[in-house]
């Protein structure tokens, strides 16, 4: 329950609190940062801190459509799995994980969605180098900043397409998954 | 075979205990008597309070002894009623996916695939996928994994209730082909009386968790008990209901079925919402085209027609009206009012027509 909770906190605070907290965590004075230092594995400002932000914001969709997805699947198929003679391990991985496979593949691409309009708690924690930690929308800002009107339209086309696939693709996995 | 168990249901208890020496026993009693509950509790599905479950000398549960084998290690084939085929896999895969136990003690069946895909006659089938099959056929696709699982039971739950009239009689044949070659023991649940006679060598019939009777089928189903009994399961149309009122100047109680739908039965004596079943006799249903006026009978409902099923001179329609009604007519009424599925009448019931169960 509390870690339920924690994992869903992205989902309802503002991205720059997020990113925050990211940075204190794994801040070369916190002892998680402290210990990733000595390993010689360094997150703050580079392009793992850019995935580091985007995957903490983008988890909470993912935990929650797997989530619906999993409890979609009728427990009555698992019963009848076992009395054939499946363990617990082959009912996951031959009745239950199919069932729900589309619904993670349609959470994955809402997490995707979620990841590429992340700004906030990118900013925070990888900042905005260009060519180094400079995400999509990060990029868009920027040029918007800087008067560049051309450059941010090209790039809003891309988005547009990206998320349109995406929403595209989620969609008819989860009319495919109604048929059944 | 060996059948002591009590466990807890929602509405009552079920209590039984019954042994026996047969090769396919049916489970017989009105829906509700906790017939399914008594199967998934052989099966391992539902948790027993109390008792012994013991299947050729192998015992699956035991309270006294602390023995409750998990579902996987019962080899026991189980049917449900709706079947359960897995609908991501091919009709093949479904019917291999219990094939690989090896588990269940030293005589636990192993039937060769080639023989039952031919027996069951479901050779055609096998790689289609399971949402491109008939009823009928799911039954038989179900059956055939259950007996090629290598069970040392079958446990079949009203494998034909969901079927038309016609195909009923089609698949009867196969399950008397499974029991004849396989001589498995089979557990068979129903509420047909006709399904008993044609395939079981003993009923058990049970009402509300409890036994009534159990012995040799034209025995137990010949006994006037069971007779009266019987004389209810004529009924087609049996529907659960609460009472909404009662009047007993006017000689007519009203009840609500769960579909929201309110009928005025004979006069009942009893609380507002006390629960009872309610039923009429597809004989006993008139129709109309028009909503009829200046008429007796109490009852007046809209429905429309889903399906009609003809068989020597008589049809038999069924009208979705909230519940779903079977009316029994001559085929020339059929023909005189043009029926055809999705046309709308008003089925008109008499109040004395409505028998509380």
């Amino acid at each position: 329950m509390i870690v339920e909770t924690f994992v869903m906190l992205p989902l309802v605070m503002p991205p720059v609190a997020t990113g925050l907290i990211l940075l204190k965590i794994f801040g070369r004075r916190s002892p998680v940062g402290r210990w990733l230092y000595d390993l010689g594995v360094e997150v703050l400002f580079n392009w793992k801190g850019v995935l580091l932000a985007m995957a903490a914001m983008s988890f909470p969709l993912l935990v929650r459509s797997a989530r619906t997805a999993f409890a979609e699947v009728n427990p009555r198929l698992e019963q009848i799995a076992a009395t054939l003679g499946a363990g617990r391990s082959r009912i996951f991985f031959a009745v239950t994980l199919p069932l729900a496979w589309r619904g993670i593949v349609s959470g994955c691409l809402l997490a995707y969605s979620r990841a590429l309009g992340e700004f906030g708690a990118t900013i925070m924690v990888a900042g905005n180098i260009p060519g180094k930690t400079q995400t999509l929308s990060l990029a868009i800002f920027s040029f918007v900043q800087l008067g560049k009107d051309t450059e941010a339209f090209g790039l809003l086309l891309i988005t547009i397409a990206l998320a349109f696939a995406a929403v595209a693709l989620s969609e008819r996995l989860a009319r495919s998954r109604a048929k059944v | 075979m060996l059948l002591r168990c009590r466990l807890p249901l929602a509405r009552f208890s079920l209590d039984i205990d019954v042994s026996f020496q047969s090769r396919v026993t049916a489970v017989f009693g009105p829906s509700g008597a906790g017939k399914t509950s008594l199967l998934e509790a052989i099966a391992g599905l539902r948790k027993i309070a109390q008792g012994e479950i013991e299947i050729g000398g192998r015992v699956l549960f035991s309270s006294s002894r602390n023995i409750d084998r998990s579902p996987r290690d019962r080899a026991i084939g189980y049917v449900p009623q709706e079947t359960s085929l897995f609908p991501h896999l091919s009709v093949r895969k479904n019917i291999l996916f219990g094939a690989a136990r090896k588990t269940g003690g030293d005589n636990a069946a192993g039937f060769p695939l080639d023989h039952v895909v031919e027996l069951l006659e479901i050779g055609h089938l096998l790689d289609r996928a399971v949402a491109r099959i008939s009823g009928g056929e799911s039954q038989r696709v179900a059956l055939a994994r259950a007996l090629l699982s290598h069970p040392q039971l079958l446990l079949l739950d009203e494998p034909l209730a969901s079927l038309d009239i016609g195909l009923k009689e089609r698949i009867i044949p196969y399950l008397r082909r499974v029991r004849d070659e396989f001589g498995i023991p089979m557990i068979y649940v129903t509420h047909n009386p006709v399904e008993v006679l044609s395939l079981a060598d003993w009923v058990i019939m049970i009402r509300e968790g409890r036994l009534v009777a159990q012995g040799i089928p034209r025995e137990v189903l010949m006994s006037g008990m069971v007779v009266s009994q019987l004389e209810k399961d004529q009924l087609e149309n049996v529907f659960d209901a609460v009472l909404t009122g009662s009047d007993i100047e006017g000689g007519r109680s009203s009840v609500r079925l769960e579909s929201g739908q309110e009928l005025f039965i004979p006069y009942m004596p009893g609380a507002v919402n006390r629960p009872l079943q309610v039923g009429i006799r597809a004989d006993d249903i008139l129709v109309a085209i028009k909503a009829p006026e200046g008429i007796s009978a109490g009852n007046v409902i809209r429905g429309i027609v889903r399906n009609i099923e003809r068989a020597e001179g008589q049809a038999i329609l069924r009208v979705e009206a909230g519940e779903a009604f079977y009316v029994r007519l001559t085929y020339s009424a059929i023909e005189r009012l043009r029926l055809a599925a999705g046309g709308a009448v008003f089925l008109i019931i008499k109040t004395r027509s409505c028998i509380v169960l």
